[in-house]
């Protein structure tokens, strides 16, 4: 259920006005999302969904009871209310107990078109239809989902904060694979306006990078060259960037806990190549607005040139620090550098072109090391040039050595996420040496 | 083509009456009639309806403070329809008459939408109809429970890790009840509800001086099951245990790396079934509808009663029935009955079964599914699903000191930790919460920075003990994700401690 600013301001005043608790905030958000999947060349499953859900949080005493409900009548408005107070009185005092946000001022993220918006699943079909087609030209198999969702969320305070998004997204991601089932290459792209998706690229690439008839070769594990197509650089960045909470490093539970107490911040932990912002003015990936317990997102750098600048804060840990509060960031920017993806490949004596990562996962928070799969497309580079497909492999790599080690960037562009998530992370893409894959895969 | 309807059953509710469902059966019955009325009309020759709430609750601490409490109530309705071979579905969180109209009518828009692209026609296999109730038996309701009770639980837990070695310590408790009415053009109306319950903490304690921390999370497992559960997980004493192994981790001895005989817990071992076993064997992964994104599978149609999955000490089965665990429910969301969901997946090391959703089971030439479609919400389409998948005790009897008593340089491994596993199921790497040496027999000194590496079917041929019954344990997850757009089905896995043999274990400092 997608709702108006005004929709959604009267609904909100309604629980507000109803609150008998000292202070009172309502978070509203929905939309609606359609999606295609595709298998083999014909359609698996699709879905329109209509979704809404309020969230009333009253604070009373110094204690915070939180309810969320699906509809919105009269009754289920008060019926909430009601329970939220019930469970406030009902909890102990939070000793680090911060009031409701008042009115706020939020910049502007141009992330909603209406063409988008409106978007129907006929217009899915479409996308899908050119990656099946291209398949079917060059003879792979192909499978795929194609997502557009239309999405709010609106904020709402006793102390007086209004605040309403909107934003439209489109995505689609295209996998293919040989017929003898023996290859993979992927493409995908998100965007929040159609007209920039373009679904004939993602087609071709995914089924060039699919249609590889040779055997695959397998690399014994060890350290190697690899050159990070885009998605694969934003999966190890992302991993950076969520690890990079205020608190855990004060508290010495983060790889940016400083030895003896406090966060390394300010400190040069990374290759001065390395610079990672988020705003919600960039044209490329902009941030929303509207962050986290509706705190305004700003422009303001994480890692610049190699140095940890910003790490995230809530506005309990932010009160009980006296600092800034800084929200979340579900997208960001790393910069990048005029290296050609064809130049790094020329770079290479030996070498792994990678595609895009499986299954990561943090295996030790205090060293950063990850560990997951290659997957869809990974290739061996010898003497500057693609020679053959390459088996996947298992990586152990610890990202402070990864983003200490950056040898070459290409041009930033936007990566895929799946919509409905609001993402819009952009990331070049990398040349790394030493990257450490400890064994070898036989997934496809 | 349409399915043959079989007679149809009624069946009786296994537990407390009609008092535990929420949502008004006449209303129910309405909505239904609508939508399916509706959807035969205008020309399906399939069609179901889900209707349902969800309740759920949340409940986080840290330190000494509780961060949040929340409530969460939100009904909706699902519905999807078979339009000339091609799906349809809408779903909206509204239960009124007219919203059940425009379901239908955007439902069959999507089915006439994918039709320019669907190249096979979507068949189905035989469905029974039942007429049946279901209600999970369950002890005290966690939703009856008052929040200041589940406050002080949480910050009591915190306490006793905090007293025991812990720095720091955060813990959470978490609460869901579905109720679901399934309705189909064949005549099925199913009405059904079950809740589970998740406690969770995780104890840190630190080194200021070198900058070194370490963690021990909870052991004690979701279940499907009421508040009485909790009260008997032992979670106080647990949190006091995992304080001071916290601290122990810090000055444990690191894992030298290299092929040691594991012995793993029931409480890691549910992970590596999962993934391992639980997420090969799914046919719409093998099928390839899933090669997007949650990946296909090293497991293919050929090899059904041929492949040698594992040694003859491994039978894994399926079970939507098992007293206590997430997945366990009287009917699937295609309306197909437990007992379809009870099959050996693996039976003394060969592969035997896959596991289906509804229009599958005709790919491979059988002639029904097995019970394994899940819907995480009745506003999603329902896809296949794990029921719950464990592997079974040794017959014979088998402690767990006849276990390591062979066991002349090996490793016992505790607890779930990082997990990561290929596409295709096969190459995987398994952390856990606390390694400890095994020598000459004898369970040693506690280790810090493990973790296991294989291939599946390797792993699974190298399996060569196991603890019998005596030893079983029931372990599993709220949130197993899959499918485009993702969603997350709970799923309860169990086993004895196993003990394989030359598994490669890594230290995850200096081995990475």
């Amino acid at each position: 259920m997608f709702l108006s600013s005004d929709d959604a301001k009267s609904i909100a005043d309604k629980a507000l006005t109803r609150s008998k608790a000292d202070a009172c905030a309502v978070h509203i958000q929905g939309g609606l999302d359609q999606s295609l999947r595709f298998a083999r060349g014909g359609a698996t499953t699709n879905l329109a969904t209509a979704e809404a859900a309020l969230r009333i949080s009253s604070h009373i005493g110094g204690r915070i009871g939180s309810c969320s409900i699906s509809r919105f009548d009269d009754a289920a408005l008060a019926g909430a209310v009601a329970r939220s107070e019930e469970i406030a009185r009902m909890l102990p005092v939070d000793p680090d107990y911060v009031a409701p946000l008042g009115p706020q001022n939020y910049g502007f993220s141009d992330r909603y078109d209406d063409a988008t918006a409106n978007l129907r699943l006929d217009a899915l079909a479409d996308a899908a239809a050119r990656v099946i087609e291209e398949g079917a030209r060059i003879g792979v198999d192909t499978f795929g989902c194609a997502t557009t969702a239309r999405r709010f969320d609106a904020y709402a305070t006793s102390a007086g904060l209004f605040a309403y998004e909107r934003r439209s997204e489109i995505d689609l991601s295209a996998t293919a694979r040989n017929r003898a089932d023996a290859w993979s290459g992927w493409a995908g792209a998100h965007q929040f306006f159609a007209d920039r998706l373009d679904a004939e690229a993602i087609a071709r690439v995914a089924c060039a990078k699919g249609a590889h008839d040779a055997t695959p070769v397998d690399l014994e594990p060890g350290a190697y060259t690899v050159v990070l197509e885009p998605e694969a650089t934003t999966e190890l960045a992302f991993w950076l960037i969520r690890t990079m909470e205020a608190r855990a490093a004060d508290e010495g539970r983060s790889f940016f806990a400083r030895p003896g107490g406090g966060a390394l911040l300010g400190e040069k932990l990374f290759d001065e190549k390395l610079t990672i912002r988020v705003d919600p003015a960039d044209p490329l990936a902009p941030e929303a607005a509207v962050g986290y317990e509706g705190v305004p997102h700003r422009a303001r750098a994480f890692v610049e040139n190699g140095v940890v600048t910003t790490l995230y804060r809530s506005r309990a840990w932010a009160q009980k620090t006296e600092s800034e509060p800084i929200p979340f960031a579900q997208n960001f920017v790393m910069s990048g550098g005029d290296v050609s993806l064809d130049d790094m490949v020329r770079s290479v004596r030996r070498g792994v072109l990678v595609t895009r990562f499986w299954y990561t996962n943090i295996v030790d928070r205090k060293s950063l090391l990850l560990t997951g799969l290659t997957r869809d497309g990974n290739f061996l580079i010898e003497n500057g040039r693609i020679v053959a497909p390459m088996r996947n492999m298992r990586f152990n790599q610890r990202l402070g050595e990864l983003f200490s080690n950056i040898k070459a960037l290409g041009p930033t562009r936007r990566t895929w996420r799946a919509a409905g998530e609001g993402g819009a992370p952009a990331a070049p893409a990398m040349l790394v040496e030493g990257f450490n894959f400890s064994s070898k895969s036989s997934g496809i | 083509m349409a399915p043959a309807a079989p007679p149809s059953t009624s069946e009786a509710s296994c537990a407390r009456g009609r008092s535990a469902f929420a949502l008004d059966r006449a209303l129910l019955y309405d909505l239904a009639d609508i939508a399916l009325t509706g959807a035969r009309q205008n020309g399906a020759s399939y069609a179901d309806v889900r209707i349902g709430e969800t309740r759920r609750e949340y409940a986080f601490a840290k330190d000494d403070r509780l961060e949040s409490f929340d409530e969460r109530a939100s009904q909706g309705f699902g519905i999807r329809v078979l339009l000339d071979g091609c799906w349809g579905f809408y779903g909206a969180r509204r239960l009124d008459p007219q919203s059940l109209r425009d379901g239908v009518e955007r439902a069959l828009e999507n089915a006439r939408a994918v039709k320019r692209i669907q190249t096979q026609p979507i068949a189905l296999e035989r469905l029974p109809v039942h007429e049946a109730e279901w209600i999970m038996p369950m002890g005290v309701d966690p939703f009856e429970v008052s929040a200041s009770e589940k406050a002080d639980l949480l910050l009591s837990i915190i306490a006793s890790a905090r007293d025991h070695g812990a720095d720091f310590c955060s813990a959470s408790l978490s609460a869901t009840c579905e109720e679901r009415f399934f309705a189909n053009s064949l005549g099925s109306r199913i009405h059904q509800t079950r809740t589970r319950v998740a406690p969770n903490f995780q104890a840190t304690a630190i080194d200021r001086a070198s900058g070194r921390f370490a963690t021990r999370e909870c052991l004690a497992p979701a279940r499907g099951a009421g508040w009485d559960y909790i009260v008997g997980a032992g979670l106080i004493e647990e949190a006091a245990r995992a304080g001071e192994d916290a601290r122990a981790k810090l000055g444990a001895k690191p894992v030298t790396p290299g092929d040691y005989d594991v012995v793993i817990d029931p409480t890691n071992l549910w992970l590596t079934i999962h993934e391992t076993v639980g997420h090969s064997t799914e046919l719409d992964r093998v099928l390839g509808w899933e090669a997007n994104f949650a990946g296909t599978s090293f497991v293919k149609p050929h090899m059904l009663n041929k492949l040698q999955f594992g040694s003859e000490l491994m039978t894994i089965v399926a079970d939507r029935a098992q007293p206590g665990a997430l997945a366990t429910i009287g009917f699937d969301d295609d309306g197909a009955p437990a007992e379809a969901a009870e099959f050996a997946i693996v039976e003394k090391g060969v592969f035997r079964n896959f596991q289906m959703a509804l229009g599958q089971a005709h790919l491979i030439g059988l002639s029904h599914s097995n019970g394994c479609a899940y819907a995480d919400s009745p506003t999603t389409f329902p896809i296949q699903r794990m029921p719950n998948i464990s592997l079974k005790p040794n017959p014979q009897k088998c402690s767990f000191n006849d276990l390591i008593s062979d066991v002349e340089n090996g490793i016992y491994v505790v607890g779930a930790g990082s997990w990561s596993i290929d596409q295709q199921r096969d190459n995987f790497q398994f952390g856990g919460q606390l390694f400890y040496e095994i020598r000459n027999g004898q369970l040693g000194d506690l280790l810090r920075d493990g973790a296991y590496q294989g291939r599946t079917t390797q792993f699974w041929n190298s399996l060569a003990g196991l603890c019998d019954a005596s030893a079983y344990h029931l372990d599993g997850t709220f949130t197993c994700g899959k499918a485009e757009p993702v969603q997350v089905a709970p799923v309860s896995h169990g086993s004895p401690p196993a003990l394989f043999r030359n598994v490669r274990v890594l230290n995850t400092s200096d081995d990475a």
